[in-house]
């Protein structure tokens, strides 16, 4: 279906958007977070492309981002918090 | 089956137009724990739209019970970490001197930390 590939380039096309918050963020916290939003997005355009063309290899990629974000961000967060 | 993909539009529709809305409050709020909260919106409301269509349109029009597993494993991870990490980048963001732009009218988090 193509109105599914339509979706998945509009969540692309935010994710791109989220990179002015990355470039231009005062703190390192807002970098952090518009990282992850866009982790979070591309996730989604991986989501929507798997069920366009019904492949599960891309559901794989999907998941191993969302956990490699997950733990990225709570690495950033301690280390923010000056314990680690 | 038409009105089934019909409910997987509006579901996906429904997520993009969350995470278009948080997209905006990223870019346009104005001190770094907004900007979280807005984050926050895509990772939850823009997220579960999108995974619930996912599933329906995997078990009804693909007939592959691989992706809608996936897919299920997939969104009750975004339900168990969006609010960890959420909580620990705001406590780190806290610690680290990031204050919100207007003056606070109470910080209890900071009261509690002199103690």
């Amino acid at each position: 279906m193509t109105t599914l590939l339509f979706f998945a380039i509009c969540f692309a096309v935010l994710a791109l958007c989220l990179i002015i918050r990355l470039v231009k963020g005062p703190s390192v916290a807002d970098r952090a977070v518009a990282a992850d939003s866009i982790d979070i997005l591309s996730d989604m355009a991986l989501v929507l492309y798997a069920l366009y063309s019904g492949r599960a290899a891309f559901l794989d990629i999907a998941l191993v981002t969302a956990i490699l974000g997950f733990v990225g961000q709570t690495l950033i967060a301690k280390y923010l918090e000056g314990r680690l | 089956m038409m009105a089934a993909l019909y409910v997987v539009y509006v579901l996906i529709g429904l997520s993009l137009f969350f995470a278009l809305a948080g997209v905006v409050g990223m870019l346009r709020m104005p001190d770094a724990f907004c900007r979280m909260q807005s984050s926050t919106n895509i990772a939850t409301l823009g997220v579960l739209g999108v995974i619930i269509g996912g599933i329906i349109y995997s078990f009804v029009f693909l007939h592959n019970g691989e992706m809608g597993v996936k897919l299920i494993v997939l969104g009750v991870f975004y339900i168990v970490t969006v609010p960890i990490s959420g909580h620990a980048i705001a406590k780190g963001a806290y610690h680290h001197g990031v204050r919100p732009e207007k003056d606070m009218v109470c910080d209890q988090y900071g009261e509690d930390l002199e103690k």
